[in-house]
């Protein structure tokens, strides 16, 4: 008998279970949430750290600025507006800043920000191991002049500093944390909201509950932000059609007409460009490279209309430059520098000395799809440029970046200036020239582009923009887009510097 | 029986310490260029040696894993080197998603397999035939498949379950029944039909016992003889199998947690293994082992208790 009533009992669980999960249907509506102060946002990478000093930023950005100010901030223009410091101003030679910081802000437990205590936020992400710790090289000291005044002195004029102030490079934690082995978790910041750790599963769902008494009421939009962590496609889209995200970003941009069809509003941004790093320009590795025919040639291999089709399912532009429309060295005409013409392609081989041919040997991996680098070699075949592709695994970035391969496709981010792309690109110092080549011409423009400005700058970068055209030391094919989607009811504004919109500007719709 | 106990320890012991060793050094070795790998494709060299000497990964292989074999025997399996999460914290908060979705898809399986094994034991027939039949073709469809099926007729169509996320039961009890339950249905489908093919066998040999007959002919009440000594008799082997499908759940848990987005072991697993983050992943396999270890051994007790015979052998 026994048995008999374990079955009963069993099954009385399973009544009560599917009564309940039945009741757990008449929850109140998605809509309803949105209402009530709460924001869900999708959120597709992973959070890195909550140490400034570890911090990265883009995709990974509204983490951060729920719990932190930066020093500066920039509006979705990429102005550069006040953050923590409410004035800054640069001395005659562009190489000591000076920042004042506001009063009466204090991080979330209770300590005072003070001068001293930025001046050692910049020191240690400059010395530490975040991913753009080199935004701070050019800084050789940060020091509190006073309790609330700080100055930032530069090695050398460095345009992009505001700007990476008003990134992980200008996050402010409390004191407390630099010592504490949790602290990569456990964030004490002077932002709007704090971190609910009760409520929170590191690497999945993060809650943040908006804070008494934040100095800038006026950008907290909602009581309470849930970032939910999508890292598998079919996930973000059943989360977006069942309602389980207000705002969210894509994955890919084929999800954008699904999420339309859901009532999902996409807007849309182009923040990396897809195509050929050709890095040998020196031509150490394969002497072809050296040749700038050889460079144009490969450029007009590229049928970009059939690559934006066949690669990014239609969502990307064209083009033969590594700037975006954003940035202040974009030329439209250089979208179509290399239309697609194999005779040509042909002819600037042949007389480069490469009439019967080209060998390219350049790495391919396991998380692009195969039929990406079938693509490319098709296309570059058709040309007579043979390309062999090095299957590599884990290794290939550090392979890659040590100067490996002559040439290697690649996604890039779209520098937002023309000292920006020097610095990523082609100072001998930056990690994509890999060769770490000096090129004459681009120091010119580094040295015109340090301490220019206004006009002055925009003609310098859209000059070093032409020059790399010309000299084609990459081959791009085209930019991807992306997309950021908002359910009926929420507004956001695209941040044109950052692939992720700031976390102030996603709010319900007045 | 505590001599018994003793010896699965001691065998369990050594089968973990053992995987220790081989695991750390196949992961170390495979690592790749971890240190790259954390702090980003774009960062200068420099930065990759000041985190690969913050983490120490320069030095010796064998000093590295005597420090963490230090730490493991003391509970302490490292951080993260992606998040400087402890490891510990981070298996543990996920932990009991993953169990929960685990011990319920055993349970829910048990209960039905149970039902329809005795059912198609005891009928034979045409509703045997549309128990096994059924059985074998639910059972060769992918969990991921019935998991996303489920999901868009009763999360996204019928809208009675959320179709993403976790609600912790501390929370809101109702909220955390509505964010397991397709899950669980989800895990427990395939493993319902293997278990009730092997209870549907089981039965139909016990029922052939000698024994069996002899109570029969004493008039002793049919449903007395079916559950009281056929299923008790069937229940040795179903539980074998019913503990093989805990592991196999345990694992396949990962593509469910995936589909329906729940912080379980199945995200750090794949987050792990993706990023190459090998303290995480070292503590998976540990924690795997371990939870292996722990369902042989409940399953043997569970076997001696149900069978005094196994006890002496």
């Amino acid at each position: 008998m026994k048995h008999t009533r374990t079955l009963r009992l069993a099954a009385a669980v399973v009544a009560t279970l599917v009564g309940l999960t039945a009741c757990a249907g008449e929850q109140p509506s998605d809509d309803a949430t949105a209402q009530s102060g709460e924001l869900k946002l999708g959120v597709v990478n992973p959070n890195t750290s909550f140490a400034p000093w570890e911090a990265a930023w883009a995709m990974e950005s509204p983490y951060l600025q729920a719990v932190y100010d930066t020093l500066l901030r920039a509006e979705p223009d990429g102005t550069i507006v006040a953050g923590l410091a409410d004035k800054w101003e640069w001395d005659q030679s562009k190489t000591k800043l000076t920042l004042t910081l506001r009063d009466g802000v204090t991080f979330s437990d209770g300590a005072p920000v003070t001068a001293e205590v930025a001046a050692e936020s910049l020191k240690r992400f400059r010395d530490g191991t975040a991913a753009n710790a080199s935004y701070l090289t050019s800084v050789a000291d940060a020091e509190a002049v006073d309790e609330k005044t700080l100055l930032v002195s530069l090695k050398s004029p460095d345009p992009s500093l505001l700007t990476s102030l008003s990134q992980n490079a200008g996050l402010v934690g409390s004191p407390a944390m630099w010592e504490d082995p949790d602290a990569s978790n456990n964030p004490i910041g002077s932002g709007p909201y704090v971190l609910d750790k009760e409520e929170t599963i590191v690497g999945s769902t993060y809650v943040f509950d908006a804070k008494e008494g934040y100095w800038d009421p006026e950008s907290v939009h909602y009581d309470k932000i849930t970032m939910n962590l999508y890292s598998d496609a079919t996930a973000l889209m059943n989360a977006i059609k069942g309602g389980q995200v207000d705002a969210t970003a894509s994955q890919t941009p084929t999800q954008i007409p699904e999420a339309e069809a859901a009532g999902f509003k996409s807007q849309l941004t182009e923040a990396t460009w897809a195509g050929f790093v050709l890095a040998d320009r020196e031509g150490k590795l394969n002497p072809a490279l050296k040749d700038v025919r050889v460079r144009q040639a490969i450029n007009y291999a590229l049928d970009r209309e059939g690559l934006v089709k066949g690669l990014a399912a239609g969502y990307g532009s064209p083009t033969a430059q590594t700037f975006d429309k954003s940035s202040d060295a974009y030329l439209p005409e250089l979208d179509d520098a290399y239309p697609y013409d194999i005779e040509k392609a042909k002819k600037l081989l042949a007389e480069a000395g490469y009439a019967s041919g080209l060998d390219l040997v350049m790495p391919s991996n396991n998380f692009v799809p195969e039929s990406e680098f079938a693509v490319y070699k098709e296309q570059l075949g058709k040309a007579g440029i043979n390309v062999t592709w090095e299957t590599t695994g884990d290794d290939l970035f550090g392979k890659m970046l040590g100067g490996t391969w002559a040439a290697f496709p690649m996604v890039l981010e779209t520098p937002k200036s023309g000292w920006a792309g020097i610095q990523f690109a082609l100072a001998p110092w930056a990690p994509f020239n890999v060769f770490k080549g000096t090129d004459p011409k681009v120091m010119e423009y580094m040295t015109t582009l340090g301490t220019a400005e206004g006009e002055e700058a925009q003609k310098a970068s859209q000059d070093l923009n032409r020059y790399v055209v010309e000299q084609a030391l990459f081959a791009p094919a085209y930019r991807a887009q992306s997309a950021f989607f908002t359910k009926p009811g929420i507004s956001v504004e695209l941040q044109s510097d950052n692939g992720m919109p700031y976390l102030w500007n996603i709010k319900p719709e007045s | 029986m505590t001599k018994f106990i003793l010896q699965r320890l001691l065998a369990g012991f050594l089968t973990i310490a053992s995987l220790s060793v081989v695991a750390f050094f196949l992961l170390y070795l495979s690592a790749g260029d971890a240190a790259r790998n954390i702090v980003g494709q774009n960062a200068p060299q420099e930065l990759v040696d000041r985190k690969a000497d913050e983490l120490g990964l320069e030095r010796p292989l064998i000093t590295q894993f005597l420090e963490w074999a230090g730490g493991a025997v003391q509970g302490d399996l490292g951080r993260s080197w992606f998040t400087g999460q402890t490891v510990t914290e981070a298996l543990t908060t996920r932990l009991p998603v993953t169990l929960t979705l685990t011990i319920g898809a055993v349970l829910l399986s048990a209960i039905i397999a149970v039902l329809l094994g005795v059912i198609a034991s005891q009928r034979r027939g045409i509703i045997d035939r549309f128990i096994q039949i059924g059985s074998v073709t639910l059972a060769a469809v992918p969990g991921f498949l019935i998991a996303l099926v489920l999901a868009l007729v009763f999360a996204l169509t019928l809208r009675w379950f959320p179709a993403t996320g976790y609600v912790r039961p501390g929370a809101s009890l109702v909220g955390w029944l509505s964010t397991i339950t397709l899950p669980i249905i989800a895990l427990s489908i395939a493993a319902t039909a293997g278990v009730a093919q092997q209870v549907r066998g089981s039965m139909i040999d016990a029922n052939r016992l000698d024994y069996v007959r002899t109570l029969r002919a004493r008039g002793l009440p049919e449903r007395r003889v079916l559950f009281m000594h056929v299923l008790r008799n069937a229940a040795a082997p179903a539980l074998s199998v019913l503990g093989l499908q805990f592991i196999v759940l345990f694992g396949g848990a990962v593509v469910v947690e995936q589909v329906f987005s729940l912080p379980g072991l199945g995200q750090t697993a794949i987050t792990a293994t993706s990023q190459g983050d090998v303290p995480v992943v070292m503590g998976l396999v540990i924690l795997t082992a371990l939870v292996v270890f722990i369902v042989n051994l409940a399953i043997d007790l569970l076997q001696g208790w149900l069978n005094p015979k196994m006890r002496q052998s």
